[in-house]
Formats: structure tokens, sequence, C-alpha cells
């Protein structure tokens, strides 16, 4: 469903990718993996819409990404979340979860500014929705606490859910396990295989190797900016490439 | 259907309840105030808090709220004022179809301001807005044919209604202030609506916002024109209403006044806004014996208040407030 054909991006002479190629296929969890700076991230932002590639093409549902802005290419069904949580600090967590479900919205300046009725229909059907998205994510937390306030585990989960409002058709997590024990890593495999169970595609940028090989069904390698190898997590995991690329790094295959 | 969700959707409307009282609370006010405060002195500066009230109440909306800092509403009220003049005293248009095309006249010029300056942010928006407020000020100054130059616009005729002008004092304040609670209520329930948030959302940030596939700079105009609005509405009620306008009303003086009223009441806070316009407009009466100073002393105000409170003197004081009662408690 997600197409990325030989795309790169350098900045200031610097490489972040380049000629990276490979697809999302419907319902699949795709992993990318790779040492820190290998331009995973820069991978994210330009599928996006975050970033503009110079050269290659992007294609989601058969559709071209590229010249449309990052609101357009959200409302193809596109959600993400940030290697750093970006959270609305000052908002609710409901009402972090609700600005998902503003593009869906049809009441417009007027209709809201008059309260007319369908704008609170509406309203009252966003928040049922985004109550929901946060029980999907398993968030037991009150909905009215300030984002700024919570530990920064939860924070990531109400951005999952933030996303997950969006209705998206493929969720984009930038190393969503970073920072978690071992048994909230196994809490965070099991949601990403139940929201696969429901349907959505999902692409997966994470360090942690027995999170990875637990959840994905295909895994992209990427190191500086090349991929480097591309399969099944038992093919990944024996490809003497990926172990050079990892054995010479600091975050290496030991961390499991 | 309701009764399994939070406290938060039981409300029917999506003001909140101790606003939709408040709102009621003032309309109370409002219909009994002309016994309050009987004729004359008090209802006739009261009237004049109505009609600041509508600039402030866009630029809370604008500023407060979406995080764009404009310092064109003076311009846009002037705006209001000088077309709704122009079109009944010197063209001899009925007044009400005045003050309905000097809206659209607003509308349009807002929508193209909006458009230019608002790819700019913080310093450089604040920069540009000002700008306009200045060509403004210049060309009513320099367009004496038009606008009366330095005397300024006299003989603007009132509103009336079936062929009796509004004139006195009492029904103008009940015109002025059914104007003024609705567009307070309009403006309430912005704040509270999918809207507000989305304003709130870009006033934090662009980057995450776009991404969830929200149209930023729409919305960002939308505001723009929609505060830009009210207070060329404004403008022209007060022309309507004082029946002359000077180029004061479209004076750097005056936008800055504007904010002081939301650096008093609250950047964030309509109600804050409201009592900043109460307390600016009453204060502004009685300092008219130091009138030399009143400037310089407002000024030393504006700047001590944003260094201590950067989000307002009220607002701030009230957020001390509770955390000098948490303590307490
Ligand atoms: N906006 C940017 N401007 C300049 N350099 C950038 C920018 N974004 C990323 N880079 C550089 O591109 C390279 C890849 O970064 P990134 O995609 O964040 O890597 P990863 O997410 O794999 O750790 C790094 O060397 C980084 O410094
Ligand atoms: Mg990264």
């Amino acid at each position: 469903m997600l197409a990325v054909r030989d795309l790169s991006m350098s900045f200031a002479g610097l490489r972040a990718l380049s000629g990276v190629s490979f697809e999302v296929r419907e319902g699949e969890v795709r992993a990318v993996i790779g040492p820190n700076g290998a331009g995973k991230t820069t991978l994210f932002n330009l599928i996006t819409g975050a970033l503009v590639p110079q050269a290659g093409e992007l294609s989601f549902a058969g559709a071209s990404l590229l010249g449309r802005g990052a609101p357009a290419i959200a409302r193809l069904g596109l959600a993400r979340t940030f290697q750093q949580a970006q959270l609305y600090r000052s908002l609710s967590v409901i009402e972090n979860v609700l600005l998902g479900c503003h593009a869906a919205g049809r009441s417009g300046l007027v209709a809201c500014g008059l309260g007319l009725g369908r704008a609170r229909a509406e309203e009252h059907a966003a928040r049922l929705w985004a109550q929901e998205c946060l029980a999907r994510v398993g968030y037991a937390g009150r909905e009215d606490r300030i984002a700024s306030e919570l530990p920064l585990g939860e924070q990531r989960y109400v951005e999952i859910a933030r996303a997950l409002a969006t209705r998206p058709r493929l969720l984009l997590l930038d190393e969503p396990a970073a920072g978690l024990n071992d048994s909230e890593t196994d809490a965070l495999a099991d949601l990403l295989l139940q929201l696969r169970q429901s349907g959505l595609s999902l692409l997966v940028i994470e360090h942690h190797m027995r999170f990875v090989m637990r959840v994905s069904d295909r895994i992209v390698v990427l190191n500086f900016g090349e991929k480097i190898a591309d399969g099944v997590p038992a093919a990944i995991r024996q490809d003497p490439a990926v172990i050079a690329a990892y054995l010479g790094n600091d975050d290496g295959t030991a961390r499991t | 259907m309701c009764a399994s969700c939070s406290t938060l959707c039981t409300e029917p409307a999506p003001m909140p309840r101790r606003d939709r009282n408040l709102w009621f609370g003032l309309c109370a006010l409002v219909l009994v105030a002309p016994w309050l405060l009987g004729g004359g002195y008090f209802i006739n500066t009261s009237n004049f808090v109505a009609i600041y009230a509508l600039p402030a109440i866009g630029l809370c909306l604008l500023v407060g709220y979406c995080g764009q800092l404009s310092i064109s509403h003076a311009a846009f009220f002037a705006l209001g004022a000088y077309a709704s003049g122009i079109l009944s005293a010197r063209q001899g248009l009925n007044p009400w179809l005045a003050l309905l095309l000097a809206q659209v006249l607003a509308a349009v010029v807002a929508v193209f301001i909006g458009w230019v300056v608002l790819r700019l942010r913080g310093h450089y928006l604040a920069i540009a807005t000002l700008s306009f407020t200045i060509i403004i000020e210049v060309l009513i100054k320099e367009l004496g044919s038009l606008t009366g130059g330095l005397q300024g616009l006299s003989g603007i005729p009132r509103l009336s209604l079936g062929g009796w002008p509004i004139a006195s004092d009492t029904a103008l304040h009940y015109l002025l202030w059914t104007v003024t609670l609705g567009v307070l209520w309009f403006a309430l329930n912005l704040a509270h609506s999918r809207m507000g948030r989305a304003y709130r959302a870009i006033k934090e940030g662009d980057a995450a916002t776009a991404l969830l596939g929200v149209d930023v700079s729409r919305h960002k105009i939308e505001v723009f024109v929609l505060s830009s609005l009210f207070a060329s509405l404004g403008g022209s009620l007060y022309a309507h209403f004082v029946t002359f306008v000077s180029p004061a009303a479209g004076s750097v003086m005056f936008a800055i006044d504007i904010i002081l009223v939301l650096a008093f009441g609250g950047f964030d806070r309509l109600w804050g806004a409201m009592l900043g316009v109460l307390a600016l407009t009453y204060l502004n009466e009685y300092a008219v014996t130091f009138a030399d100073y009143k400037r310089v002393a407002f000024g030393v105000a504006l700047v001590v208040i944003m260094s201590f409170f950067p989000t307002g003197l009220l607002a701030g004081l009230v957020a001390a407030g509770q955390r000098l009662w948490r303590k307490g408690a």
C-alpha cells in the first residue's frame, strides 16, 4: 500500500538517504532498523510530507505523495508518532486525542460559533471516538490531565491514541519502545500486534531487537542512508551485512 | 448513550456550564443596568465598554487562543468607523446598509491582509500588522476630502429603528450591549469548540498539527478575518453612536490600548478581556484630568505586567492565588 522508490535526501552535502526502495503491504508490520543516524527518522519525515524528497517516488494506495502538503498526506490515511512524543503540552489528554479527530470534522467556524446542533452532535461523536482510541491503547489515566504532567511512557500511548483518532490505514511509529523496560516493551508489542489484527498496517522504527523480531513481518535495514537488507526476521538475523553494520555500533544486537 | 461517558460530554453545548451561567448573568445585568446606573454618565461610559469589548474579544481569540500577535485591530476599528461614516454621512446611505457594507469591506481587506501576513511568525507578524495600522493612520490623515483629515468626520447619522433614530443613552445601551453579548456568546462557543481547540494547538506549534491533517493556514486566516470583523463592527457602531470619528480611532495608541486590555485581563480569557475593557474604559474616563501622564502610566503598566505576568495581570494573579491556596491546603 506504501511504495518507496529510489528515495534520496541530503542535508548540506550530508547524504541522509540514498536510493532507498521498499514497500509496505496491506495489513503487515514492517520494521525499519539501523544504527543511529542511518536516516530512519528522515525517511518518516519524507513519507509524511514534513520534508520534500530531492529524488525518488512515494506513493500510497496508488496515489503519489509528491507535491502534496503534510495535511493532505495525513488525510489520505497516514499517521505518525515522533521519536520524542509531540503532544500539545498545555492541552489535556482528551483534547490531544480530539485533535486527531479534527481533520475529519465537518462543522465550520460559523456552526461552531453559533453552537448549532450539528456542531454539538459532531463534538459528542468525536469525544466518544477519542475515548475509544484511548481505550484501545489501554490508557487508564484521567483524560482531563494536562499532557505535560504525564510520565513519558504515558505520553507515548496518548500520542498513539491521537494518531489512531485520525483513522489511519498506515501508522508510522518512530522508536516507540525507547526508554521502556522489558515488561513495558512486551505490552507495547502486544498492542502493535492487536492493531495489526484490527486491519491496520504499521511501519515501525525500532532499535530493540527482541521487540522487532517479535512484531515485524518484514524488516528493512538502513545503514548510512542506504538499504543494506530487506526480508523476514529470520533472514535478517543471519544476514552478514546486518551483523557487520550492527557489530560496528554500540547500539548492537546485544541489546535484547 | 451518555451514561457511560465522562462528565465532559454531558454538556449539551460546546460552552461549559460556568461560562453559560456567567453569560446569562451578564444578560440580566445588562437588562437592569439602566435602573442601577441611572441615566447619563455611567450608562454612557458603559456603552463605550460594549463597543471596545468587540475588538478586545476579537484580539483575545486571535492572540490568546491562536497565538498570532496582531497590532492591526485599531486599523480595522477605524476601517469600520470610517467606511460606515463616509457611506452614510457623505454618500447618504441608510446607516444600517452603511454598517453592513463596511463589514463587507473590512472582511475583504482582512482576507487580503491575513493572506499576506499570516505566513510570518512572532515579531515579524507583529511588525507587519503594526505597519498596516500605520498605513491606515496615514491614509486617514492624508485623504482629507474623504475622511475629513485631522478634523475628523462629523455628522454621521445614528442607527434608527422603524424611522426613529436610536439616540437616548438607554436605547443605545440595549442596542450596543445586545450586539456585544451576541459576539461574546459566539466567541465563547467558538473557544470551546473544535475550532478553539485547533487554535490552541496551532499556538503551541505548527509541525505536529499539520501532520494530523489540520489545515493550519486556513484556520489562521479564518480567525484573523473573524477577529478583524469584530473590530470593524465595533468601529461602525462607534461611528453611529458618537456620530463623529477622528484619526485617533485608527491610531497605534488605540491599538496598544486594546492590547493593554488583554494584558490586564489575560490574553486567553474572554471574561478577562471583558473585565479588562470595563476597567480600562472607566479608568480612561477618570484619567481625563491627567491625560498627559495617562499615556506614560499605561505604557509603564504594560511593560510591568508583561514582565511579571506574561499571560495577563488578572490571569496571573488568579494562578498565583491558586498556587498559594494549594500550598495552604
Ligand atoms: N533537518 C535536518 N537538517 C540537517 N541534518 C539532518 C536533518 N535531519 C536529519 N539530519 C541528519 O541526517 C542523518 C540521519 O538522521 P536521522 O534520519 O534522524 O537518523 P535516525 O533516525 O536513523 O537516527 C543524521 O546525520 C542527521 O544529523
Ligand atoms: Mg531517529
